[in-house]
């Protein structure tokens, strides 16, 4: 099976500081894949030079058979990327209905039947539809993230730490969503909460210092605690 | 060691061929006015006391980050203030005197008031505040020697008559270099000092001076008083040198001239000025002679403007940077580390 | 009570010319984060082109649409050639639209001369509204009106259109706004040309109001223009309107009592403010 998304050996940097010193990663359609690492690693900087917002100094990064490396973010994203970053990146300027409106590519029927989708599938937005997204809580502001990532007919998600920060029933309702979405469309998923890495994700990458240093399936990383504690530095119960 | 007793042991060792070359320089320019026209001899002149205008900038913008839009006041105010005082007082040397006292303590005392309120912010909104802030100061600066008539002769400029001993060129020509000469040994001292390494960590980081605990406005308000001060006396040079005082001297016009001055020779630098000015101003004398060719060449703003455009886009760091920085590629290359 | 009145619609008037100035500056600020010296200069070749055009056609209208023309047209090739490459470093973005003001308002003296241009108000304005006894100047009134439409387009703009939509998302956080697969640049570019029309459109305006048009008229207009940038509070096109009324009516007051001391009473008004209220009157919009 051809590969939706491929890292090959990817550079970024961000000012002078050689973030990024090869990562090299694989994500077949339809599966889920985490990117693990301690803080700092790179995980975050490894999704936004995916999407271009840190330029990829060296290396291929391939989405659906097109070389999205040197494209400027815009029209990497519009190659069918839905980014959900870990601060939500909400607009606080805008009601929640602009911030749906404001993300889509095209004002179309689909489009719209896709918000609508996503108004039932979070009742909280529907209540706070015309509202300033200023007024939104962190679990609201999470939900409004992912709408508006959903609201494209995308092929690929990239979502960074969905459960950071965000009260227990929220973290159940977002990886419901992500399980759900799971059946037909693709995840890159960085996540710390390794319960949440574990019932979402397929397959794992570990990067360390800016490179991947190691791949399997998720079952096997969470029943081998030797491999947790050198590569995580903690071991699940 | 932190970062700012860093800054402080690892002074920019001025090396020897520089000082050959500024050796060489002076015992040139001691040589040249008796084998040059008079013109040359105040062409000259104008750029040693320029030069120190430039320098006063660079304590700005190259060694604390500020971008001063206002800072021709200082230079067009002490030209003033010593061309008001001689017109009605004598061109004496003890109005000369009271004179250089008086605008010290002026251009100190509007250099504080204009930092109180330049320097208010930080960061992005701060840089551009006071860029703003400074600029209707400047302007305020304009339009008060436009309005005040019966002192400044407003718009037709004040002509006035300077001491004697400054009269002949080549002695004023040689009074010039001296100045250029001292002020630029203060300067240089200044900016060595422990303040002038506090004013260059702000330029570098002010959040960071910040968080050492040093209290940023207070070393820019001192930046900005020296620097005006600095500036003042070279507008009071200026107007021994020209006679003349207008209130071009105190448009935003002037003001990019003196930060023409220190970009093109190289900003954090202090000696870069002194290139910059000569280069400056020679091209600007240069072009004025090709007026005969074409009348293009008459408008020297528009060259002016864009040397200062293409040296902002291309150029940043100036000649003098430009050379360093190709001298320590060169280094590098010679010693692979 | 009549004097007030006159002023009154002076100080609107001047507050509405202001406001043209001021809106695109403070937007500007607000979503690209870049301080443009240029504004000034945008108003003069306003004023110029307006004159110039009026000189060939004998329109007003087609004056005016030219000056938006051109000033919309520079706006373009200045955010294209020079402050695309030095986005996010503010000290070079001032030098270098410094520098463009320096060129731009020398330009103008190559092309039309050193000396000021004598110009008159459109003949179907020039007429005066006796009203009780209270003169009133037809031009300022039609000032004062062009002035609100502006005020209520650039309103509509920001807050119902997907435009506005991307300006207000972009001055939170450009990098978002392309994360999701917008071109923000092309809305920097715009947003750009469109202040500088603003701008020349109001120089345009300016020039029949004072009666000639000059190269030094640029910098003295975007001083008042900065005072209400900062009065009203960085980036608030809100804020810029409260500002540029205040601004007008103050420059119109003092300078019915004694001229000369306009600029000062404009000056001591932005310390006073900043010293109350160092963030303006509406706060800031810009992402610091």
């Amino acid at each position: 099976m051809e590969p939706l998304l491929k890292l090959d050996n990817v550079s970024s940097f961000i000012g002078p500081f050689h973030i990024l010193q090869g990562v090299s990663l694989v994500v077949y359609p339809g599966e889920a894949v985490v990117v693990l690492g301690r803080n700092g690693a790179g995980k975050t900087t490894t999704l936004r030079t995916i999407i271009g917002l840190i330029p990829a100094s060296d290396g291929q990064i391939i989405l659906d058979d097109v070389n999205i490396s040197k494209m400027p973010p815009y029209k990497a994203v519009r190659q069918g990327i839905g980014f959900i970053p870990e601060d939500y990146g909400i607009f606080d300027f805008l009601s929640v209905e602009e911030n749906l409106l404001v993300a889509m590519w095209q004002e179309d029927k689909a489009s719209l039947d896709r918000r609508d989708y996503i108004l039932d599938l979070f009742p909280d937005l529907k209540v706070s539809y015309k509202r300033l997204a200023s007024t939104l809580s962190g679990g609201q502001r999470q939900m409004l993230s992912i709408g508006r990532a959903l609201v494209n007919d995308i092929k690929i998600i990239l979502i960074d730490e969905p459960s950071k920060g965000l009260a227990p029933i929220i973290v159940e309702k977002v990886r419901d969503v992500l399980l759900d979405f799971k059946e037909d469309k693709t995840i890159v998923l960085v996540e710390q909460n390794f319960e949440m890495a574990c019932a979402v994700g397929d397959r794992f990458y570990i990067i360390n210092e800016g490179r991947t240093v190691l791949d399997g399936a998720v079952e096997e990383l969470y029943k081998d605690k030797e491999l947790q504690k050198k590569h995580l530095g903690f071991v699940t119960a | 060691m932190s970062y700012i007793s860093n800054l402080m042991h690892n002074r920019p060792a001025i090396k020897p061929g520089l000082w050959i070359l500024i050796v060489l320089t002076a015992a040139v320019l001691l040589v040249i006015p008796p084998l040059s026209s008079l013109t040359t001899i105040t062409l000259l002149s104008r750029i040693f006391i320029l030069a120190i205008f430039g320098m006063s900038y660079d304590i700005l913008r190259g060694y604390t980050g500020i971008i001063n839009l206002g800072h021709a006041l200082f230079f067009g105010g002490g030209t003033y203030l010593a061309g008001i005082m001689f017109s009605r007082m004598g061109p004496t040397l003890d109005v000369l005197l009271l004179a250089v006292a008086i605008t010290l303590a002026f251009s100190a005392v509007i250099a504080y008031i204009m930092g109180q309120f330049a320097f208010r912010g930080t960061g992005f909104i701060g840089v551009i505040a006071c860029a703003m802030i400074t600029l209707a100061f400047g302007e305020i600066a304009r339009h008060t020697a436009e309005t005040l008539r019966e002192y400044t002769q407003g718009a037709d400029g004040l002509t006035f008559r300077v001491p004697v001993i400054f009269q002949d060129r080549v002695m004023m020509y040689y009074y010039a270099f001296l100045f250029m000469i001292i002020m630029t040994l203060i300067l240089r001292r200044f900016v060595n000092s422990p303040t002038g390494r506090v004013m260059q960590a702000i330029r570098d980081n002010e959040q960071r001076a910040k968080f050492l605990g040093y209290d940023t406005k207070k070393y820019k308000l001192i930046a900005l008083i020296v620097a005006g001060m600095a500036s003042s006396l070279a507008g009071i040079m200026f107007a021994l040198l020209t006679r003349f005082a207008n209130t071009e001297l105190l448009t935003v016009q002037n003001t990019l001239n003196a930060l023409l001055y220190t970009i093109v020779g190289g900003t954090g630098t202090l000696y870069g000025a002194i290139i910059g000015t000569a280069f400056v101003q020679l091209a600007q004398n240069y072009l004025l002679e090709l007026r005969g060719i074409h009348e293009i060449f008459s408008r020297w703003l528009l060259f002016f403007g864009a040397i200062y455009v293409l040296v902002v886009l291309y150029l940043p760091k100036g000649f003098v940077g430009a050379y360093l920085q190709f001298q320590a590629k060169r280094q590098s290359r010679k010693k692979p580390a | 009570m009549h004097i007030f009145i006159m002023l009154l619609i002076n100080g609107l008037a001047e507050g509405a010319l202001i406001f043209l100035m001021a809106a695109g500056l403070s937007i500007i600020l607000g979503l690209l984060g870049v301080v443009n010296f240029t504004h000034g200069t945008l108003f003069i070749w306003g004023g110029y082109v307006s004159i110039w055009i009026f000189g060939l056609t004998g329109s007003f209208i087609i004056a005016l649409v030219a000056a938006i023309v051109a000033g919309f047209a520079m706006g373009l090739i200045f955010e294209r050639l020079f402050v695309r490459p030095v986005y996010g470093n503010v000290t070079a973005q001032i030098l270098i639209t410094l520098g463009l003001m320096i060129v731009f308002t020398d330009l103008v003296r190559l092309l039309w001369g050193p000396n000021p241009i004598p110009a008159s108000r459109p003949e179907f304005m020039d007429g005066t509204w006796v009203i009780d006894s209270v003169i009133i100047s037809q031009y300022r009134i039609f000032l004062i009106i062009v002035g609100i439409l502006v005020a209520i387009a650039i309103n509509y703009i920001v807050n119902k259109t997907r435009v506005g939509m991307v300006m207000r998302a972009g001055t939170q956080s450009p990098d978002m706004v392309q994360a999701l697969g917008i071109n923000i640049k092309v809305y920097f570019s715009g947003v750009f040309a469109g202040g500088a029309a603003l701008a020349a459109l109001g120089g345009a305006l300016y020039v029949p109001l004072v009666g000639s048009v000059w190269s030094g008229m640029g910098i003295n207009n975007q001083i008042l223009a900065f005072i209400v940038v900062i009065l009203g509070g960085m980036g608030s096109y809100y804020g810029s309107a409260v500002g540029s009324i205040i601004i007008g009516l103050t420059v119109a007051m003092v300078s019915w009592f004694y001229p000369p001391l306009t600029v000062y009473a404009t000056v001591l008004l932005l310390l006073l403010v900043l010293t109350l209220r160092p963030q303006g009157l509406f706060g800031l919009a810009v992402r610091n």
